[in-house]
C-alpha cells in the first residue's frame, strides 16, 4: 500500500534474494551472448555511478529533490531486472526514469524541458522529438507495471532521528548513506528501514572525526573509517550483545535494535555491501563508461 | 433534475466533439493501431484479445470509460477507462502522461480494500491508457437521482447507514495510508450490484506524507464545489484528510434529502487563471451553518480569503448572517420531508445521525470528526449490526447503468462524467512557460 511498505508492490513484486537477482541477469546474459562478448561494459555499480551522476546533472537546472534522482534510480534499477541494458539507449531511458520520477514524487517537469535538458548533456544520444521520450515512458511504466510508488529509507531516518537522538550531523550522514546505497543492489535486495537502519549504524559506530570536512558522497574519509575494521568488529558485536563497553549512544542503539527485532544480519550484509562499494569506488572512471556506453549505443544503432 | 454534478474544479470547457459520431465501440479502441516500425514500444497485452467492448459509459477531459466482457477465458464484466492522448494535428503523438493518469495508475496499482474500486489491470497500448476496473452497476448520483423518480421517496435508514459506514470504512484505508481522495462526490461513489459501496475515481487522490511541493502548488483547484471544505474556499494552503470527511458530509446529507446540501455556483476563474473567491458557494454553505467564527475557528483570521469573507458579510443583510448554525432545522424539516419515522429505530437516522452530520460539517478542519472517529460513532455502535451489502432488505431493484453503443451520446450528458480542465498539470504549464521565457 502506499504507506504501509508491508503490503507494498515494492515488497511484493520487487524485492530479490541475492541469488534470485543473479539468476535474472544471468538470463538476460544468456540471451544475449554476443552482445555480452561485443560489448562489455563496467562493474555495474560503477555503471550506476555514471546514471547517478548524469541523473542528478539532469536534475540540477530543474532544481529537482534528492528523493526524485533516488526514484529514477530504482525505476532504471527495476527496469534493468527485466531489460538487457545492451538492447536499450540508457541515456533515454534514464531521461524517462527521471521525468517519470518528478511526476511520481511530486516534483513534475515537462516533457519539452526535460528533453531539451537532457539535449544538452548528451546531444548525440537525445534526439528533439518529445515522442521518443513519451513512447519510452510507456515502455517503462508497462514493464514497471505501473508499480510506481517507491518506498524509501529517508522516511524512516526522519522517523528514527528523535527516537534515537541523532544530531544533525549523524542525520547528514546517514542520509548520505542512503544516497550512496541506490548506487548497489540494496534497493532490490532489502527492505527500506533495514537500509536506514544500516545508515543510522554506519553514521554512528564510523563517524568520521571531522563531519563538517564530509563532502556529500560516502567515498573519502567514511569510507577510510569503515575500512580500518575496528568498527567493523563493533558492529559485529551488535548481533551477539555482549559488545564490551562501547560508547553510551552506541549502548542505546544496541539496546533499541534488540527491542526493534531488526534483521541484524541483513543490517550488517548492507553494510558489507557499502564497504565494497567504496572499493570499487576507487576504480571509477567517467571516461570508460561515457566510451564504453556511447560505442555500445552507436554501433548497435540504439539511439535511433 | 439534471443527473450531472457540476464538473469537478472549474470546468470551463465545453464537452468536446466527438470528431467521428458514429464509428463502432470496438474501434475506438482499435483504431489507434498503426504500423509500428520496429524498436518502438508494443504492448504485450492487447485489450482486444481480452475485452469486448459492448458499450459506452461516460466521458470526460480524461477520456472515456467503457463496459466489457472479458473473453478468452476471461470472466466477468468491467468498466475500462480510457485515457485519451493529446492530439497534435491528425496524428496522435506521444506526449507525456499526465500527471494525473500517473497518480491514478501508481495508487489503484497500490490499494487494495473491500471500498475501494478494485483495479483488474492496466494495459499501455497504442499511445493510450486503459485502466480495468470492475464494474459496478450502480452509483450513488444513479441512486439518489432513483429516488426522485417519478415522486421523491427517501432512501431507507438502514441503506443510508450501511453506505456510510462502507464509505467511511473505505476512506479510512485511504488516509491510514496517505492517500488523499479529494473528489468524493456521489457519482464518484460506486456500489457493486450486491451493494458493496466502492470509492472510485483516483484521478485527483494523492499522498499526503512529506510531499516535496507544497499539495497547494500541485493542484490549484480541487474537489468539486458543491462538495468543497470551507477551508479550501478560504484559500487554505495546507489541507488536510479532512476535505474529504467535509465532503462526507455533504453526501451524508444528500444521501437523506436527496439534493445536494450546498448547491452553489462556481465562480470561473479568470484569464490570468487567479482562483477567485467562491462567494457563493460560501454563501450556501452560511445560509446553513451560520458564519464560521473565529472563536470556534482559530485559524479562519489567517485564511487568504478572510476578507473577502468579511466584505460577504457587509454587503449581505445582517441579520441574515448573525444568527447561529440552523443544520439542526435543516435536519429536522428533511427527515420530515423524507417520511423517516420520527421515533428511533431503524427507520431513521434520528439524533445520532444528526450529532455526526454536525461533526462532519465542522468548520474548523481540526476539530472536524477523522473518518476513524466516525466509524465509532453512536449513529453505527448503537442499533444493531450493518450490513456489508447496502440493498439488504430492500425491496425493489434499483435500474442499471445506463450503456450506450453510441459515441455521440455524450453530448446528451445525461451520465456524469468528472470533467477537469487545466488541473492535473498547471505545476506543467508553469514549467512550459519558464522554457519559452
Amino acid at each position: 500500500m502506499a504507506a504501509n511498505y508491508w503490503a507494498s508492490t515494492q515488497r511484493r513484486h520487487w524485492l530479490f534474494s541475492r541469488e534470485k537477482l543473479a539468476d535474472i541477469r544471468e538470463g538476460l546474459r544468456e540471451k544475449d551472448k554476443v552482445a555480452h562478448s561485443q560489448f562489455p561494459l563496467p562493474d555495474q555499480r560503477l555503471l550506476n555511478i555514471y546514471f547517478n551522476h548524469q541523473l542528478i546533472k539532469l536534475g540540477k537546472r530543474m532544481s529537482t529533490r534528492q528523493q526524485a534522482i533516488a526514484t529514477a534510480q530504482v525505476y532504471l534499477k527495476r527496469f534493468y531486472t527485466k531489460n538487457e541494458i545492451r538492447q536499450t539507449s540508457p541515456y533515454l531511458v534514464l531521461t524517462t526514469a527521471f521525468y517519470l520520477a518528478c511526476k511520481m514524487e511530486e516534483c513534475p517537469q515537462h516533457i519539452r524541458f526535460v528533453v531539451s535538458e537532457a539535449r544538452g548533456l548528451w546531444p548525440e544520444f537525445i534526439t528533439p522529438d518529445v515522442a521518443k521520450l513519451g513512447e519510452c515512458e510507456f515502455a517503462l511504466i508497462s514493464e514497471l507495471s505501473s508499480q510506481l510508488i517507491v518506498h524509501h529509507p529517508y522516511r524512516t531516518l526522519s522517523e528514527l532521528q528523535t527516537e534515537l537522538s541523532l544530531t544533525s550531523d549523524e542525520v547528514a550522514l546517514a542520509w548520505s548513506v542512503i544516497n550512496d546505497h541506490y548506487l548497489t543492489d540494496l534497493p532490490l535486495l532489502h527492505p527500506p528501514h533495514v537500509i536506514a537502519i544500516m545508515a543510522i549504524i554506519v553514521a554512528v559506530v564510523f563517524k568520521p572525526t571531522h563531519p563538517s570536512t564530509y563532502p556529500g558522497t560516502g567515498q573519502s574519509a567514511l569510507a577510510g573509517s569503515m575500512k580500518e575494521g575496528g568498527g567493523m568488529q563493533m558492529l559485529a558485536a551488535l548481533s551477539d550483545k555482549t559488545g564490551s563497553c562501547p560508547p553510551l549512544k552506541i549502548q542505546k542503539l544496541v539496546g533499541w535494535l534488540a527491542e526493534s527485532e531488526v534483521d541484524i544480519k541483513a543490517v550488517i550484509e548492507c553494510t558489507q555491501e557499502l564497504v565494497s562499494l567504496y572499493e570499487v569506488w576507487e576504480q571509477y572512471s567517467e571516461k570508460n563508461c561515457k566510451e564504453l556506453l556511447g560505442r555500445m549505443v552507436k554501433s548497435k544503432n540504439l539511439d535511433k | 433534475m439534471s443527473l450531472t454534478n457540476p464538473p469537478s474544479s472549474s470546468g470551463s470547457l465545453s464537452r468536446t466533439r466527438v470528431g467521428n459520431l458514429k464509428r463502432s465501440l470496438q474501434a475506438t479502441v482499435d483504431d489507434a493501431i498503426e504500423s509500428r516500425r520496429p524498436g518502438g514500444y508494443t504492448s504485450k497485452v492487447r485489450v482486444r484479445d481480452r475485452y469486448n467492448i459492448v458499450g459506452f459509459i461516460s466521458s470526460g477531459t480524461y477520456g472515456r470509460v467503457y463496459k466489457a466482457v472479458g473473453k478468452n477465458g476471461k470472466k466477468g464484466e468491467f468498466a475500462i477507462k480510457k485515457f485519451k492522448p493529446d492530439k497534435e494535428g491528425e496524428t496522435i503523438q506521444y506526449t507525456g502522461l499526465s500527471q494525473s493518469a500517473i497518480r491514478e495508475m501508481a495508487l489503484c496499482t497500490e490499494l487494495s480494500h473491500a471500498n475501494v474500486v478494485q483495479l483488474e489491470e492496466i494495459i499501455l497500448e497504442d499511445k493510450c491508457i486503459f485502466m480495468v476496473f470492475e464494474y459496478t452497476e450502480h452509483d450513488l448520483l444513479q441512486i439518489i437521482h432513483h429516488h426522485t423518480q417519478p415522486q421523491r421517496h427517501a432512501i431507507p435508514a438502514t441503506m443510508v447507514r450501511s453506505i456510510m459506514f462502507q464509505l467511511l470504512n473505505g476512506l479510512l484505508y485511504l488516509h491510514t495510508n496517505w492517500v488523499l481522495h479529494r473528489d468524493l462526490k456521489p457519482a464518484n461513489i460506486l456500489v457493486t450490484s450486491s451493494g458493496a459501496i466502492r470509492i472510485g475515481d483516483l484521478g485527483l487522490a494523492r499522498l499526503f506524507y512529506k510531499p516535496l511541493n507544497s499539495l497547494f502548488s500541485g493542484d490549484k483547484v480541487v474537489v468539486t464545489i458543491w462538495y468543497r471544505a470551507p477551508e479550501l474556499l478560504m484559500g487554505s494552503r495546507h489541507y488536510t484528510p479532512a476535505v474529504d470527511m467535509w465532503a462526507i458530509g455533504c453526501i451524508f446529507a444528500e444521501l437523506l434529502s436527496l439534493r445536494p446540501i450546498f448547491k452553489g455556483e462556481e465562480a470561473k476563474m479568470d484569464s490570468k487563471k487567479t482562483v477567485p473567491f467562491q462567494r457563493n458557494q460560501m454563501m450556501k454553505i452560511v445560509e446553513i451553518l451560520g458564519l464560521p467564527r473565529k472563536e470556534s475557528w482559530p485559524g479562519l483570521a489567517s485564511m487568504p480569503e478572510y476578507s473577502q469573507l468579511q466584505s460577504l458579510v457587509l454587503h449581505r443583510q445582517p441579520s441574515h448572517f448573525h444568527r447561529g448554525s440552523n443544520l439542526e432545522g435543516w435536519y429536522q424539516s428533511c427527515l420530515k420531508n423524507g417520511g423517516y419515522t420520527s421515533t428511533s429505530g431503524a427507520g431513521t437516522p434520528g439524533a445520532d445521525g444528526f450529532d455526526l452530520l454536525s461533526r462532519m460539517l465542522e468548520y474548523d478542519p481540526s476539530k472536524r470528526l477523522t473518518a476513524e472517529q466516525a466509524l465509532e460513532h453512536p449513529y453505527f455502535t448503537n442499533g444493531g449490526a450493518i450490513s456489508g451489502n447496502c440493498f439488504e432488505g430492500i425491496e425493489g431493484k434499483y435500474p442499471h447503468r445506463r450503456v450506450t453503443q453510441d459515441d455521440n451520446d455524450i453530448r446528451t450528458g445525461s451520465l456524469p462524467g468528472t470533467k477537469r480542465s487545466g488541473l492535473p498539470d498547471d505545476s506543467l504549464m508553469r514549467a512550459s512557460k519558464r522554457l519559452k521565457e
